[in-house]
């Protein structure tokens, strides 16, 4: 099932210059998608802030953002399965566009992990595809899509997004790749999404683990991402030693006062 | 098929290693979970009735619900069903169930149950990945493992490529980041122990009944599913908006509502707040932990800690170990006794110890029971070194006691050890002790083996509930929590005429009877026929929504909470408001508590089946010749409503039996059996089950 707008593949790909059959199955596939990652900045650009080099094509910011603080995360899934059931009428967590990981028999705080799209400010999803089916979508403050109806399925943007798990979804049912847009396209909600609308995950966190925010976060790694949403009543939990309120002027993504200290662990290598 | 439901239960027979399919759709209108569970027991098996749990013809019968892989508030749990061999003096068709993401997943790939049958010759674990089904050899190191490795080591031989944080590529081009759901019998399943559990995660249990006996009689260690499908919903636009409308019944993580009164203090366990249940790690020397959440829940009532220990365990799961004092007391702000243990040590001796039960498979409800006991009888000289029962436990309270003690029972070791292992009410059978330890109330075994809960002469609810059932009604949320503890916490935030109103209204089809909740001993009190009507409706919903729907007995029914400004909770609004969005049906609450009836009558009709006559439906004589302990209760006394406990109290024999009798005319059975009558079940549309009980000479 898919989401608001099913095309059937052959049909696209009869518009298209490129077609999944030609891009994998001539034998392009591992001379091409190698040569994207070849020439594509993957690593640097989850790795440092620095400008990107001169061949990297400059786009214009994403006028949003999801963070999240992991250490608030209880794990409920609420969130996957709202993003599968705005998306595509379904409660999938294959499906869903923002993946919650986590081990029952791990250790706090390693044992969740978080992973919802960054909207890179250099989406190496953007650089890669093809056949531009992932885009900025600039008539909707930038966020960074995939128009489905083009994609032909090759799956480079999973390969070349440098994050772990990667934040580009494959849809098996219409064998298509997906990511998050901010809900700008939710079928099954009544709510308006995307940039100045709701996001489902935001919506129906019940921990408020997830927000959206208009700043683009720190692009080093996973710092700007996950940080601390917490304020003095999750501190009365006594769950975590760190949820300190921090001095005046720290800076905290976080609703309510006094503000919490960020936290950053750090990604995966 | 209705939204909600992937069409097909799985059935699997050990004997013949026979992998089939029973479509769903023929027992949709039992609901799901527990209804679908008895209908297909009593369909496979109950014309063979009456026999032993552990005869191969016994079922494990593993039910989703509609809710299951879905967000509904609460929903998470895994329906356990078919004869228990911890239950007594009859191996009762009974329940147990847990939270976790089992059903979810086993959703996901596809299924809306599983049902088990026969007896493998070799111990084999079930693997299923969407709709690839493998029984697959135990005995290469998977056997004899406990609960913790088993379900790790089947997860890895399952996705050898998996690596957390990373998407795992299925068959057919499916994905997912998630880790198998594995539930797991430990060495105390594997020897049959009647205490054995079923463990999912590190601790999750399906603690009552031993079905983890039942899996060990059938070689089967452990059962995993993983999916990557999809949870079909009927009105995706209607379920999404119930569920944010249902947002204003939670806890606000950030904003609480009357954050000076309900955080922390008495209220921690039932404010709603997240990570409640794990009564170990409290106080000054708590260990960093995450909140944890079965899947859908909002609450999150577990922690997983930063030490690792005692993850995912709730309530009984951190209660039966104690080493040193350092189990509840921090969590309840109690003061340590200055010369025990560090607190800091002795907390985490104590998840530790726990964790060993975990470990080994022991349900930790009826281990409480047994150590009891035990403890018991060392006191009366029969349990030591040269006594009749030769084995010297190591000193009382420390790690090497419960370490012994969890040991003894699940590796059946010694003497002791094969006592135990047949659970309290077999090991004092065993004794020739009984009839004499549980009359008086030095073995509080109250209903059909399982240990006393709550004071059945005061929550009468509990007690009633659980006699006219299977074992120990568990379910907290019914008037146990929201009133009872309350209560208890010295700062109710409705009174008893207040409280015992809005519950009332809420307890939809008998919302006009204003005295539901009264546990007084006056004309409308505990053994009126308004207190005929709240055990019937506390049955019903047991049945259906929790039973049926998969709910969590911590968070449903919800007739009042904290969470709102007018204290009033979601049911009877939220359940067929989310359950009709999810499945297409369009019932309302009284319809569903009606399905809820007939699930009930089903499950005595199996009962009748396995011999269950009225005068088995009674309380142990302490219940009625001693005076109650008494527990906190909205009563009404001399014309009004407070809050009392009852305490002194005896509940009457003959009071009792004649309530029985209104009970039983109420539901449609024949008050000389309290077994369902011919008219009743062809009004229910079962009269195949007439049938089976006429031609059993069983029909009420």
């Amino acid at each position: 099932m898919s989401g608001g707008k099913k095309t059937d593949s052959t049909e696209t790909a009869a518009k298209k210059k490129f077609t999944r059959r030609d891009f994998l199955v001539t034998g392009g596939t591992v001379v091409a998608v190698d040569a994207l990652i070849a020439t594509t900045p993957a690593a640097a650009v989850a790795a440092s802030p620095a400008p990107p080099p001169e061949k990297v094509q400059a786009y214009p910011a994403s006028k949003g953002y999801l963070v999240y603080d992991s250490k608030k995360c209880i794990g409920c899934t609420t969130c996957m399965l709202s993003c599968s059931l705005t998306h595509y009428g379904v409660q999938s967590l294959s499906l869903a566009r923002i993946q919650i990981i986590q081990d029952s028999f791990g250790k706090f705080p390693t044992d969740l992990e978080m992973a919802p799209c960054r909207q890179c400010k250099y989406p190496p999803c953007v650089q890669s595809c093809p056949v531009q089916a992932c885009f900025v979508d600039e008539a909707n403050g930038n966020v960074r899509r995939i128009d489905t109806d083009k994609c032909i399925g090759c799956k480079t943007c999973l390969k070349m997004c440098p994050q772990q798990p990667h934040r580009t979804v494959w849809n098996h049912e219409i064998k298509k790749s997906t990511k998050c847009d901010l809900c700008l396209e939710t079928p099954y909600w009544n709510e308006k999404g995307g940039i100045g609308g709701k996001q489902a995950c935001v919506e129906s966190c019940p921990m408020k683990a997830i927000k959206f925010v208009s700043e683009m976060p720190d692009q080093k790694e996973t710092d700007g991402y996950n940080v601390n949403l917490r304020n003095e009543h999750w501190l009365k939990l006594g769950l975590v030693d760190d949820s300190r309120i921090v001095p005046p002027g720290s800076r905290s993504m976080g609703g309510g006062a006094p503000k919490a200290k960020m936290q950053a662990p750090k990604a995966k290598a | 098929m209705p939204g909600g439901y992937t069409g097909k239960i799985l059935r699997v027979n050990l004997t013949t290693k026979q992998v089939s399919t029973i479509p769903t759709e023929k027992y949709v209108e039992f609901g799901g979970g527990h209804g679908i569970g008895s209908a297909v027991f009593f369909d496979l098996v109950g014309d063979q009735l009456p026999f032993d749990a552990f005869d191969p013809r016994n079922l494990i019968i593993m039910m989703a619900s509609p809710f299951s892989g879905t967000f509904m508030p609460g929903s998470g749990r895994c329906e356990v069903q078919g004869l228990g061999p911890m239950l007594y003096p009859i191996e009762w068709f009974g329940h147990s169930n847990f939270g976790g993401r089992f059903t979810a997943q086993m959703k996901f790939a596809g299924w809306d149950g599983i049902v088990v049958e026969g007896a493998s010759d070799s111990p084999v674990y079930i693997d299923v990945i969407n709709d690839q089904v493998k029984i697959e050899d135990a005995t290469n190191g998977v056997w004899g493992m406990d609960t913790w490795d088993a379900q790790q080591e089947i997860s890895r031989r399952a996705v050898p490529g998996l690596k957390q944080g990373e998407w795992a590529e299925l068959a057919q081009n499916c994905f997912t980041t998630q880790i198998p759901a594995v539930v797991a019998c430990g060495p105390a399943g594997e020897r049959k122990s009647r205490l054995g559990a079923l463990l999912h995660g590190p601790g999750s249990q399906a603690a009552l009944c031993g079905f983890g006996g039942v899996f060990g009689s059938k070689n089967l260690k452990a059962i995993s599913f993983l999916g990557t499908g999809s949870v079909p919903i009927a009105d995706p636009k209607a379920f999404m908006d119930a569920r944010l409308w249902f947002r204003q019944f939670q806890w606000d993580v950030d904003n609480p509502r009357d954050a000076e009164i309900f955080e922390g203090g008495g209220y921690s366990l039932i404010n709603g707040a997240p990570s409640g249940g794990n009564v170990t790690n409290g106080g000054p020397n708590r260990v960093p932990a995450r909140a944890a959440a079965c899947a859908s829940c909002p609450r999150g009532c577990k922690m997983r800690l930063a030490t690792g220990d005692s993850n995912e365990a709730v309530c009984a799961g951190t209660m039966v170990a104690n080493v040193g004092g350092g189990g509840m007391f921090a969590a309840f702000g109690r003061k340590p006794d200055p010369n025990a243990m560090p607190t800091a040590l002795s907390q985490k001796l104590t998840r530790q110890a726990n964790d060993l039960m975990h470990r080994y498979g022991l349900g930790h409800w009826q281990v409480m029971a047994t150590r009891g006991y035990i403890e018991a009888l060392v006191r009366e000289g029969v349990i030591g070194k040269g006594k009749q029962i030769d084995f010297e436990l190591p000193p009382a309270g420390s790690f090497a006691y419960h370490e012994t003690m969890f040991r003894t029972i699940a590796l059946r070791e010694g003497p002791l050890g094969a006592l135990a292992a047949e659970g309290a009410a077999r090991m004092a059978e065993k004794l020739g002790r009984y009839q004499k330890d549980v009359s008086s109330g030095m073995l509080r075994l109250t209903y059909y083996g399982t240990q006393e809960h709550y004071d059945s002469a005061t929550q009468v609810e509990w007690g009633y509930g659980s006699i006219l059932g299977e074992r120990d009604l568990m379910l907290h949320q019914m008037a146990n929590y929201p009133l009872h503890w309350m209560a208890q916490s010295g700062n109710p935030y409705l009174d008893a005429e207040q409280a015992s109103k809005l519950y009332a209204e809420a307890m939809v089809p008998y919302e006009d009877d204003r005295y539901l909740v009264d546990y007084g001993e006056g004309p409308t009190g505990i053994y009126s026929d308004s207190k005929v009507k709240q055990v019937a409706w506390v049955k019903h919903y047991e049945k259906f929504w929790i039973g049926a729907g998969g709910f969590c007995g911590w968070r449903w029914p919800q007739c009042i909470t904290n969470n709102t400004a007018d204290r009033r909770g979601a049911t009877p609004h939220a359940e067929p408001r989310f359950w009709n969005a999810v499945t297409g049906q369009n019932k309302t609450f009284a319809d569903y508590m009606e399905l809820g009836h007939k699930i009930f009558t089903l499950d005595r009709a199996i009962w009748a089946l396995q011999g269950r006559t009225r005068d088995m439906e009674v309380f142990p004589d302490y219940v009625y010749d001693q005076e109650s302990r008494g527990s906190v209760q909205p009563m009404v006394v001399d014309g009004k409503w407070t809050y009392a406990t009852g305490q002194g109290r005896k509940l009457d024999r003959a009071k009792v039996e004649d309530w029985k009798t209104r009970f039983y005319k109420f539901e449609g059975y024949n008050p000389a059996t309290g077994i369902a009558t011919r008219e009743t079940l062809e009004k229910m549309g079962m009269k195949k089950v007439a049938d089976t009980l006429e031609k059993r000479g069983k029909l009420g």
